[in-house]
């Protein structure tokens, strides 16, 4: 088999929908910036429809990398090598800490990793909310549109960070 | 301040309260979140492991994310027909969202 089941649910994290979500984040954010406001600024021909379901399905894929991540990678990440194994590659985490240069991608890389990307979820979640909820708002109010801006961008910098640390972990000791 | 709505040539009012419930509510869950990874760092409150194979981390974000809808919940209900004052919600949720970030960053964990 090319890919054994634990390598297959890293690819369908890291780049399946984890990937997916820092595409919609980078898109949401250049569809906002494109939306600003010209000469006219009372009257927005932009569809919402777009952001809405750009949105929505950014949260949507935050929340399935998150729940895959904590649910499906990290307990086979975090396995503990029975007594007497000398072949760690089974067992990333003990591999990592198995050497001083390694060690920071558990204590820093994956401790990060563990959380941080809860965080983006709530806040693009907050978003997606705002985007249905209040619509043409969204994208004709500068307020409205600042505020989701922001968010966003907060949420695009922690999935880029982490997704970051996840391509070191991989690296050096991936779920193969 | 009441928000505007265009559509079809007309102005529809709405009040931003859902808006600023969605917002804060999120910053309550981020801090939730790193409160509760500082509590487990420093021995004082330990989250449980509510799926085994994950550990305590499961424990923290589950209760995190309750602590997010819950903080959500309450503030859509008390707000959703009201207009709020948005600077001071988005001023309060930057803070809380920057506590939540700090707090869940390992290297801050070694000054508890």
């Amino acid at each position: 088999m090319l890919f054994s089941e634990r390598s297959i649910w890293t690819m369908v994290h890291g780049i399946g929908v984890g990937g997916a979500a820092l595409l919609g984040l980078a898109a949401a954010l250049f569809y906002l910036y494109a939306v600003r406001p010209t000469q006219q600024p009372t009257v927005n021909p932009t569809d919402p429809r777009a952001f809405v379901a750009l949105t929505v399905f950014t949260a949507v894929m935050l929340w399935l990398t998150v729940i895959v991540g904590t649910y499906i990678i990290f307990p086979q990440y975090r396995a503990t090598p029975p007594p007497g194994t000398t072949d760690l590659s089974a067992f990333p985490r003990a591999l990592v800490l198995a050497s001083p240069s390694t060690a920071w991608l558990h204590a820093f890389a994956m401790e990060a990793k563990e959380h941080m990307p809860w965080i983006a979820s709530m806040l693009t979640t907050a978003v997606a909310f705002i985007a249905v909820r209040y619509r043409r708002t969204t994208l004709t109010t500068p307020a409205v549109r600042r505020l989701s801006f922001t968010l966003l961008a907060v949420s695009f910098a922690i999935v880029a960070f982490v997704s970051l640390l996840g391509v070191f972990v991989n690296k050096i000791a991936p779920l193969d | 301040m009441a928000t505007v709505f265009h559509s079809q040539g007309t102005a529809v009012t709405d009040t931003n309260g859902a808006m600023m419930a969605a917002v804060l509510g999120a910053g309550i869950g981020s801090s939730a979140m790193g409160v509760f990874v500082l509590l487990n760092e420093a021995g004082l409150f330990s989250a449980p492991a509510l799926y085994g194979p994950a550990g305590g981390v499961s424990g923290r974000t589950t209760f995190a994310t309750i602590v997010w809808l819950v903080a959500w919940g309450v503030l859509h209900a008390r707000w959703r027909s009201r207009d709020v004052t948005s600077g001071s919600v988005f001023t309060w949720t930057v803070v809380l969202v920057l506590l939540g970030i700090v707090a869940t960053f390992p290297p801050v964990w070694a000054l508890l």
